[in-house]
């Protein structure tokens, strides 16, 4: 009976359309958060496993030497893999011609992960193994440079190999350093034959592990205790890449996106709860005058409650479908493959939401309505006037439950909730001291009077739709500026023309000449930067080597892509310092004038920490973590790096080039540069789409809390209509009143846009925050159009009706 | 003349037809006079109070208020006539809520721009004998003192004609007795028309003149 009479309710109130807010807002959140956490998740999957195969396995391990093997044979793997590889440079030879190559010189377990794909003389194909003894697979660029045909022989060392395969795609990418290209493949079982490795040679070695989390993690502990210096460890979630960069963001782009809409959502389904509470009143005394008890009444309404959530949830889930399908549509030419299937996560995500949205925001009000007294039928009185306190915190609890589910992360959670509230809170403040106390009567004279007369006596439920009104500008605002803001510094870093190519190895002889070489082409280079290997000793404490090598430059001006975080850059008469990346002060606790020694191949340099740089590594230029004051430098050995934009037309340049400088290496990273591109493309269409979506439960949440107002003001319009007063002059006192409104909500929004902003700057995206002054333009003129449009909507409906009927007098 | 209908018709759409609410409604009423429309319920007296009020429009035919055709006018003049011309008493109150006695009494006076809204507001409420109520809202009084609110609101537009719909229907005997002698006699000190919609043949018995509604229609 009650699952009847429930149902019957239940598709009385959709018919009527007064569930229409709601449902909308709960499906628009259902749809946002399943479409997002969809997408989300596949794409994480498929960035796993393309950063394992960038990285060439779960964990990698580094060294200069090879004295971390004696450890690993007794490692005894059980569910996992190991690969070992050895990387160095050498000059390779054909018949004809020599040239400098990256050699990788890999044991029969290589690839780990993923799969090569080759080219011989029969065409293109893929394989999962090493090659064969005797064998040598080569870039196609440098199979070019040494005129080599398949099958011909090469020389390298000591040794003679069979050139087989060109190299079209390795997995590992990111194993090698970009100093050691173009690359040659070789087998580790080869490499003595070479007599390539002797002592004192610059060798890389290698080792890559694949398996359980677990396994990972005990290998990664033992390989810990017994680093040496300089050995480094890399595992999967350490992807410092441009392109995982790009795609972390976009990530935090869709989350961000996503979040705002479900919370404008939450908000419009509080306040058509409480409508939906309002109407009920009298249904409820009602049913219980006719003998319903308070456990019927409770289950009615809790089954109607879970046919709305089934049906939003069919909805929404299918809507969300569709969502994270278009997302996928519009970024699918960067996927290589089809995308994993999303895990179960997604639908938790959602239900959990629903759930909060259910019992924060609906079941508070209904709880409340269970309280109503049967006499209230008998004295035909059907207000509600429900003690705002305890709903309302429920509702801020349920808000801060969605903020963590959805960011996971406390502090952040916590910023954004406290942002909202203190802003909404001083808004609501500044209302009530810029009202003053309501005078005595209505203020009919004018719609002036009349509209500020409505603003003082109406302060408590306006206090609450600027609340709202704050809510969703304040939100859309932080939405449209991360897609507009945040992803244009993002694309302006990669501005056209930026380098596509880097060469290295440069000699001193060299560099003039390519110089020359470059400019008889028209081809801008931008500087030429000395580059060494050093190592990082802190003077306080002779022991305390910074366990890694890095590369280190000096130059007298600040490069561009560098700002300066802390201290000072060289100043004119001092002729010592370093300046070192903020990420390595981090990371080895460095702090500006700490004095130490720079460990260099040929000789050591005692200075101090002039300054702490912020670098950003995205961007298609050199960068280094140690920039020196020149003067130290003096006397020290070093090539050079330097890059330059060449454009499609002159793409033979750089095989010239290499010609031309034998021991030069000149690497393209323009496949790279399009990508990040084509991502950040692709995320800005996506994050439109996101944009439109929080516009749209921005515009439901101003629309409910216009609505909810607008009961109150119906029967007070009629009155003022039977009493005389003109469409024209409660229309233009509305539209004073909710411009106002709508200017405050405005300020307000934007103050609020400005903040989340610099947070989620500084915090989110980690980039300099900036000060936007379109939101402060935009919040206000938003406010205004949008609540006094909705306003004028509202008020022209009512102005449509006759005074008697709004009065609904009896025939 | 201060209310001439002629030949009025009211029809409301219902279905696929149009249901007919009212049919050749003809009548007169002098200046000062007071009329009463009684009649069973569903006969149409409310529609009728609502069209001669303004509030609503005929289907066809004539009403001319105080010399002007009130049928030709838009509802932006529909609505200055009633400000200028019109008292209304509603069997349901229609107070503001969140107004006080006082403020509701003042409301038609703000409306007109009259120099001293909170006097006139004191001088009826005082008339209707609830100048002790001044400052209570209408949910702090009982039905009976809300009524008189309702009548000193209506008297404070300074009306040429007042229209009563059921005044006294949501009251008790006692109540009602008192709301209908206080709306006869504060507007037996005005000059004022007063059309009244009731069932109580009491109340219509102490009008000038008396109209019966059945089916929409004039029973003679």
């Amino acid at each position: 009976m009650l699952a009847t009479l429930s149902f019957k309710l239940f598709m009385r109130e959709i018919r009527s359309g007064y569930l229409t807010s709601m449902l909308l807002s709960l499906v628009l959140a259902v749809t946002i958060v399943s479409g997002i956490s969809l997408f989300t998740d596949r794409l994480e999957k498929v960035l796993s496993s393309e950063t394992q195969e960038f990285l060439g396995g779960d964990l990698k391990f580094e060294s200069n030497d090879t004295s971390i093997k004696a450890v690993l044979e007794t490692l005894n793997l059980k569910d996992s893999k190991s690969s070992e590889m050895a990387i160095l440079a050498s000059v390779i030879f054909s018949e004809e011609e020599m040239q400098l190559s990256s050699i990788k010189a890999v044991d029969n377990a290589y690839p780990l992960v993923g799969e090569l794909e080759l080219k011989n003389s029969s065409g293109t194909y893929k394989t999962t193994e090493s090659p064969t003894p005797g064998n040598i697979w080569m870039d196609e660029r440098l199979k070019n440079l040494l005129s080599l045909e398949y099958g011909d022989k090469i020389y390298l060392g000591d040794a003679t190999f069979i050139f087989e395969a060109t190299i079209i795609y390795e997995p590992d990418r990111g194993s090698t350093n970009f100093a050691f290209a173009p690359k040659t493949i070789m087998n580790i079982e080869d490499i003595d034959k070479t007599n390539l490795i002797q002592p004192g040679s610059r060798v890389e070695y290698n080792y890559l592990f694949t398996g359980s989390d677990e396994e990972i993690s005990r290998i990664r502990n033992i390989l810990e205790e017994n680093r040496n210096q300089g050995d480094d460890i890399e595992s999967l979630d350490e992807d410092d890449s441009s392109l995982g960069k790009t795609i972390d963001r976009s990530e935090n782009f869709f989350l961000l996106g996503g979040l705002i809409a479900v919370l404008l959502s939450a908000c419009t389904i509080g306040i058509s709860s409480q409508r939906f509470a309002r109407r009920h009143v009298s249904y409820v005394a009602i049913l219980k005058t006719l003998g319903m008890n308070l456990f019927q009444i409770r289950g009615l309404y809790l089954l109607l409650f879970l046919y709305t959530t089934l049906l939003t949830l069919v909805l929404g889930l299918t809507f969300g479908w569709f969502l994270q399908s278009n997302f996928i549509s519009l970024m699918d030419s960067y996927f290589p493959t089809e995308l994993p299937a999303p895990s179960l996560y997604p639908l938790y995500v959602t239900c959990v939401t629903v759930l909060i949205c259910q019992f924060g925001f609906i079941y508070p009000h209904i709880s409340k309505l269970l309280d109503i007294s049967p006499m209230r039928v008998l004295k035909n009185d059907i207000s509600f006037n429900q003690n705002i306190l305890p709903i309302f915190f429920m509702g801020l609890l349920a808000f801060l439950l969605l903020l963590y589910i959805y960011t996971n992360q406390i502090t952040l959670s916590l910023i954004i909730f406290s942002g909202v509230i203190i802003f909404s809170f001083i808004g609501i403040g500044c209302i009530y001291l810029l009202l003053g106390k309501s005078k005595l009567g209505l203020g009919a004279q004018d719609p002036i009077s009349l509209a500020l007369s409505e603003l003082r006596r109406r302060r408590l439920s306006n206090s609450f739709q600027i609340f709202a009104f704050t809510v969703a500008i304040g939100l859309s605002l932080i939405t449209f500026s991360a897609s507009k803001n945040l992803l244009g510094s993002w694309q302006d870093s990669i501005p056209e023309n930026s380098p596509n190519n880097f060469a290295i190895n440069i000699t001193k002889e060299d560099k003039e000449s390519m110089k020359v070489f470059l400019a008889d082409k028209d081809i801008e280079v931008d500087l030429f930067y000395p580059v060494a290997n050093a190592q990082i000793v802190r003077i306080k404490d002779k022991d305390d080597i910074i366990d890694r090598n890095f590369n280190i430059t000096w130059v007298e001006d600040l490069p561009g892509q560098n700002a300066i975080v802390e201290g000072e850059w060289f100043q004119e008469g001092v002729d010592n310092g370093i300046s070192i990346s903020d990420e390595i002060a981090e990371r080895y606790n460095l702090y500006i004038d700490d004095e130490i020694i720079l460990q260099m191949e040929d000789g050591s340099i005692e200075t101090y920490i002039q300054s702490i740089r912020a670098v950003n590594w995205e961007s298609f230029s050199p960068n280094f973590f140690v920039i020196g004051h020149p003067s130290l430098f003096k006397e020290k050995s070093s090539t050079h790096i330097t890059s330059f934009f060449i454009p499609e037309a002159k793409q033979k340049v750089a095989a010239e080039l290499m010609r031309e400088f034998r021991t030069v290496s000149v690497f393209s990273v323009e496949e790279l540069i399009k990508q990040v591109r084509d991502i950040v493309n692709q995320v800005t269409k996506a994050l439109n789409s996101i944009l439109l979506l929080t516009c749209l439960s921005a515009l439901f949440l101003a629309f409910s809390a216009l609505q909810d107002g607008f009961d109150q003001r119906r029967h007070q319009a009629a009155i003022l209509r039977t009493l005389g007063a003109t469409g024209r002059f409660i229309r233009t006192s509305s539209l004073i009143e909710f411009s106002i409104l709508g200017l405050v909500s405005g300020l307000l929004g934007s103050a609020i846009a400005q903040t989340g902003v610099y947070f989620i700057e500084a915090r989110v995206f980690e980039t300099i925050p900036g000060f936007y002054p379109e939101i402060w333009f935009m919040g206000p003129i938003i406010g205004i159009l949008i609540v006094s449009g909705l306003c004028l909507y509202l008020v022209n409906g009512l102005m449509k009706q006759s005074p008697k009927d709004l009065l609904k007098l009896q025939t | 003349m201060i209310l001439t209908t002629k030949n009025l018709r009211k029809e409301v759409p219902s279905g696929e037809s149009n249901l007919v609410i009212l049919d050749d409604i003809t009548f007169n009423l002098e200046e000062g006079k007071s009329l009463a429309i009684t009649g069973p319920s569903g006969s149409g007296k409310s529609t009728l109070l609502g069209l001669l009020a303004g509030l609503d429009t005929a289907t066809s035919g004539e009403i001319v208020l105080d010399g002007i055709d009130l049928h030709l006018l838009n509802e932006e003049e529909r609505a200055i006539l009633r400000k200028d011309k019109v008292g209304f008493v509603f069997q349901s109150f229609e107070l503001l809520p969140s107004l006080t006695a006082l403020e509701n009494v003042m409301l038609p006076s703000e409306l007109k721009s009259e120099d001293n809204p909170r006097k006139k507001g004191e001088y009826f409420l005082e008339r209707v004998g609830l100048s002790d109520r001044q400052k209570h809202y209408p949910n702090q009084l009982s039905g009976g003192e809300q009524q008189r609110v309702a009548i000193a609101r209506a008297f404070a537009c300074s009306a040429k004609i007042l229209f009563a719909d059921e005044p006294t229907g949501n009251l008790d005997p006692k109540n009602g007795k008192l709301i209908s002698d206080l709306l006869f006699e504060v507007n037996s000190e005005t000059d004022n028309a007063l059309v009244i919609v009731t069932h109580d043949q009491d109340l219509a018995s102490q009008c000038d003149k008396k109209i019966e509604l059945k089916l929409g229609k004039i029973i003679d």
